[in-house]
């Protein structure tokens, strides 16, 4: 008989007899017992007299209700030492199996019966044909690799279990990190008899990857003696490196210590072509960001010459349609230029042509998204008493279209003034210089403030402050990127309280006091900047040229930081534009599925596993709350963000299967069969021995017999 | 493991005494009613042989002829028979019954443990004396209630007269009660304290630690003569306990710790039955008249049930 639980006998003889005590003692404890009122003892007294007789065989019932309540005592003890029979085999394995999840493995290889079938169906029926085949004495745990690694049950034997564990996981559309798997799977093991990692995978992982790995314990490798110890595995060729000791620390540092651990590969995949796109990006032009270029890049992982027909989306419009032939091999780059706007979400789709080589078995690399910011020529008005200064700063800004109105003209009539009678449509943008009109411009306009002031100010001032100077630059916020304005002079400048609640955030600050902020208000953003133009000399510095420039694009929502794309499977930083305070963001992935992605330094912190489109969504923070959870539903947002994910790794698009997969230099074998053994666990057993003696107490009690 | 279980009727898993003190409700006009008819009942019973006057063995100054003495020195010549002289040349004297009114004195037991049962015994007890007092006061009896425990603990003097009842159920409701029985002990102050005698209606459960002989016997030997009954409760004859228990006497507080099961219950049961049968056979022997009932019986029954049963008025 073997015991399973994980607890030392020690520990259980401890717990064993630590129980079988306080049995002994409720036994030895005086029973308080429930008080009743008779109208005459003398009478129960004469009838126990009568009994004393018997009184031995009294105290005997005693004992046997205590030899019975410690035989339940010492039965669940057993039970919780998990029991079984015959796993008495030394032979037995603790395996890990490292299940690869990556996108690589959603490839349709197929077979005559089952032409759906996916590369990850057949990693799953390998994997359960290996746990079937488990001796009883072998235990195992199942890790899913991809860019992260993640435990799906603990070590067992129990081959249900392991199975239940199988089922419903589903691969994901990143990368696999092996070392971090193999590493895993190695403190996993650490400590247990017998060890074994199988990989059950199509072996698409980097060459890099598949090097990180040492069959040698670190302080036998340590000096470079390129000779194995006696008993180790077998080492693969000499790394020249190594011998020369060179970048010897690194690379011994980063890798993975498999010493003394048997590894083994269970190859899946039989298809090797595929065309995919492996980079695919987009850009504005900086001189005319109505107009931008779109970089693509394609490659035929195959060894056949490939056909497919490459088209652009914007939106929903195809807006251009390539045919792509592809040598076995080839990259194909192809850049598009001067593209007009219209949608922001841009995507390239490859498609297979009828013929030869127009399949395609890995349909994931032939969808690409990318994210542009919608722009066009902005339509800004310029409230103002002509203000040379302000109208020469914003003609050098080739992206705007200055329109200009008095204040007296805009408070005339307030509704009419902020639609542009041109197009019929509301300005993208108000500027009012030292004016603060009674009537804001409606949403969608944006406004932009020069020395709001009184009550009519969308900004509550607290103050004015005298000749103050800015010690503080939030230049983390698009508005002030890039902007050195320590050395302007203002006469006097009024100080704003900001509204964290309504998303306000200071924009410059004199020591503590807040003398330019900016908030988004619905579908709009506003900035006030508590300074007259009449009485600072910041027209005469760059600053000021770069300020209004800043402001406008961030108006249109255009970061020239922005990255058009991110990777799936990697840990990104995505910027805010603006929004701060946040704690965390709900993340919608492309397939509907909601989630919380904590916000640190004004940037989501975020690991997508889903190629597409994904959705940042900014709640308003708690009010005074320290973390700020997932508000109601109802609560509007205060900005939706886009992301795009792309697979983007050549690594998952080059789906030939490794028929044999190498780590370190040693090419790994087949897992070998498990040594038979037969094995019964017989807790279940136990336990229904236990309640079979519960009951005959519970009769024996109540039928006073052993009281 | 099991744990005590024990269920028991509320009357004994809580004390009974505070219960019992409570004795406004007693006796209402339904009562009333009840022994009114009761009364009616029992003329047809004895009918003929109820009279205002009662006839005892007393030999006094009577109109009524009782018997012959011989004549001794001293006596009054008044009443030697001379004719009888003349026949038998005998100094014999007459003798002749003195009349006089009976006097029942209704003993009830009003100890502690009296207090238990559901309803507690002493009210029953009461009742029953009640109804047999309005029994006795219509027929013009002289009628005394002396309530007792380990002592006497009040008295009624002798009344008679229906109208009298009322004193009667005053004084039921307001006498002091408690204590622990000794009936021995109050039985010899009750005969102590009254030199007449008559019909002595013991009304007790007999839970008397001391015996229930010697308390009978004091009553015979002074000339009393004593008509037991006896009251218990059902479930203190066969009480409904179960599991660990501590058994408090409720007037000796003496604590008793016993595991109920169903064999003990059963020997309890028997117990309490022997003890029943031993004052039933000790009265028995003695000619004393004894009605054991439980206070499930309606009082009224019961009192119906003593005059068929010819041990009362006779």
């Amino acid at each position: 008989m073997t015991w399973l639980t994980p607890l030392a006998a020690r520990t259980v003889a401890m717990v064993a007899l630590a129980a079988a005590v306080l049995v002994i003692i409720a036994y030895l404890l005086k029973m308080r017992r429930r008080r009743f009122e008779v109208p005459f003892s003398s009478l129960w007294k004469r009838v126990l007299e009568q009994r004393d007789a018997n009184s031995l065989w009294k105290q005997l019932r005693r004992l046997l209700s205590l030899l019975l309540t410690l035989a339940i005592v010492g039965l669940i003890v057993v039970a919780v030492s998990a029991p079984t029979l015959g796993a008495t085999d030394h032979r037995a394995r603790n395996v890990v199996i490292l299940l690869d999840t990556s996108a690589s493995m959603r490839a349709v290889d197929g077979d005559p019966e089952r032409p759906r079938l996916t590369r990850f169906d057949r990693a799953k029926e390998r994997a359960l044909t290996l746990i079937d085949g488990m001796g009883g004495g072998d235990r195992a745990m199942i890790m899913r690799v991809d860019a992260q690694t993640t435990p799906l049950s603990r070590f067992t034997s129990d081959a249900a279990l392991l199975r239940k564990a199988l089922d419903g996981v589903t691969p994901v559309d990143t990368g696999a990190d092996l070392p971090r798997a193999l590493s895993a799977a190695a403190d996993a093991l650490r400590g247990r008899p017998n060890p074994m990692i199988v990989i059950v995978s199509d072996g698409a992982y980097s060459e890099l990857a598949k090097g990180q790995v040492r069959w040698t314990a670190p302080e036998v490798a340590a000096p470079p003696t390129g000779a194995p110890p006696p008993g180790a595995p077998p080492t693969g060729p000499a790394d020249p490196e190594a011998e020369a000791g060179a970048a010897f620390a690194d690379a011994e540092l980063a890798a993975v210590d498999l010493s003394g651990i048997d590894v083994h590969y269970l190859g899946v995949g039989s298809r090797a072509e595929n065309v995919g796109i492996v980079a695919f990006n987009v850009r504005r032009y900086i001189a005319n960001k109505a107009s931008y270029e779109v970089f693509i890049e394609v490659q035929n992982f195959g060894a056949e010459p490939a056909r497919r027909q490459l088209t652009l989306y914007n939106g929903e419009t195809p807006i251009e349609v390539k045919p792509l032939e592809l040598a076995p091999g080839e990259r194909r780059r192809e850049i598009y230029r001067q593209l007009p706007g219209g949608e922001s979400q841009l995507r390239a789709a490859l498609r297979p042509v009828d013929g030869p080589g127009g399949t395609d078995p890995f349909p994931l690399d032939d969808e690409a998204w990318a994210l542009l910011p919608a722009r066009k020529k902005q339509h800004v008005l310029l409230v103002t008493n002509d203000n040379l200064y302000l109208e020469g700063a914003m003609l050098v800004y080739d992206n705007i279209e200055v329109f200009k109105a008095t204040p007296a003209e805009y408070d005339a009539a307030p509704a009419a003034a902020v639609v542009n009678i041109t197009t019929g449509k509301p300005f993208d943008a108000v500027v009012f210089d030292d004016h603060t009109p009674a009537v804001l411009p409606p949403p969608p306009s944006n406004v932009l403030l020069f020395h709001p002031d009184g009550d009519n100010s969308p900004f509550a001032i607290r103050g004015v402050l005298p000749r103050p100077r800015i010690t503080e630059l939030a230049e983390d916020h698009p508005v002030m990127r890039w902007l050195t304005m320590s050395d302007v002079n203002f006469d006097q400048a009024n100080v704003f309280a900001i509204d964290r609640t309504k998303g306000e955030v200071a924009l410059a600050k004199s020591v503590r006091d807040p003398i330019a902020v900016a908030r988004r208000d619905g579908g709009r953003k506003l900035i006030g900047l508590g300074w007259s133009l009449a009485g600072t000399d910041l027209m005469l510095r760059v600053a000021f040229p770069l300020l209004l420039v800043n402001s406008l694009d961030w108006f249109a929502g255009d970061d020239a930081d922005l990255v058009t794309t991110y990777p799936t499977g990697q840990r990104l930083r995505i910027p805010l534009d603006g929004l701060t305070g946040l704690r965390e963001v709900t993340v919608v992935d492309p397939t509907g599925k909601r989630g919380q992605a904590p916000v640190v330094d004004g940037a989501v912190t975020l690991v997508a596993h889903r190629v597409g489109v994904h959705q940042l969504i900014a709640y308003p923070p708690s009010t005074g709350a320290p973390t700020a959870g997932a508000p109601a539903p109802e609560t509007p947002p205060l900005a939706t963000l886009e992301v795009a994910t792309n697979l983007a790794s050549t690594t998952e698009s080059q789906i030939e299967p490794a028929p044999d997969l190498a780590l370190g230099g040693q090419t790994l074998a087949a897992p070998p069969a498990f040594a038979v053994s037969a094995r019964r666990d017989l807790w279940l057993y136990v336990v229904l021995a236990v309640i079979a003696l519960l009951a005959l107490e519970w009769i024996t009690y109540h039928r006073r017999i052993t009281v | 493991m099991a744990g005590a279980a024990a269920t028991s009727s509320p009357a004994v898993a809580t004390s009974g005494a505070s219960r019992a003190a409570d004795r406004s409700e007693l006796f209402d006009e339904r009562f009333l009613r009840t022994v009114e008819h009761l009364h009616m009942v029992s003329r047809k019973v004895f009918a003929g042989n109820l009279r205002a006057e009662r006839r005892t063995r007393k030999v006094g100054s009577g109109i009524e002829f009782a018997d012959h003495r011989t004549y001794a020195r001293g006596d009054d010549f008044r009443y030697i028979d001379w004719n009888l002289y003349g026949r038998l040349d005998r100094l014999l004297l007459r003798l002749f019954e003195e009349e006089e009114d009976l006097h029942i004195y209704l003993l009830i037991d009003c100890s502690d443990s009296m207090a238990i049962g559901t309803p507690p015994k002493l009210h029953y007890a009461m009742k029953v004396g009640a109804a047999l007092s309005y029994v006795g006061l219509a027929n013009l009896d002289r009628v005394a209630i002396v309530p007792f425990a380990s002592r006497l603990l009040g008295r009624l003097p002798p009344s008679r007269g229906k109208n009298r009842i009322f004193r009667v159920f005053e004084f039921l409701r307001g006498c002091e009660i408690g204590g622990q029985t000794d009936v021995a002990a109050a039985m010899t102050q009750f005969v102590a304290q009254h030199k007449r005698r008559g019909l002595a209606v013991l009304i007790s459960d007999f839970y008397d630690p001391r015996g229930f002989e010697e308390g009978i016997n004091t009553l015979r030997y002074n000339k009393f003569e004593p008509f037991v009954l006896q009251v218990y409760d059902q479930r203190e004859a066969a009480p409904n306990l179960a599991g660990d228990l501590a058994l408090v006497d409720c007037e000796t507080g003496e604590l008793r710790e016993v595991t109920v099961s169903k064999s003990l219950l059963e020997a309890y049961t028997r117990e309490h039955e022997r003890y029943c049968k031993e004052l039933e056979s000790f009265c028995t022997a003695r000619a004393v008249p004894f009605f054991r009932t439980h206070t499930g019986v309606p009082f009224d029954e019961l009192v119906l049930r003593i005059f068929r049963a010819g041990g009362f008025l006779r």
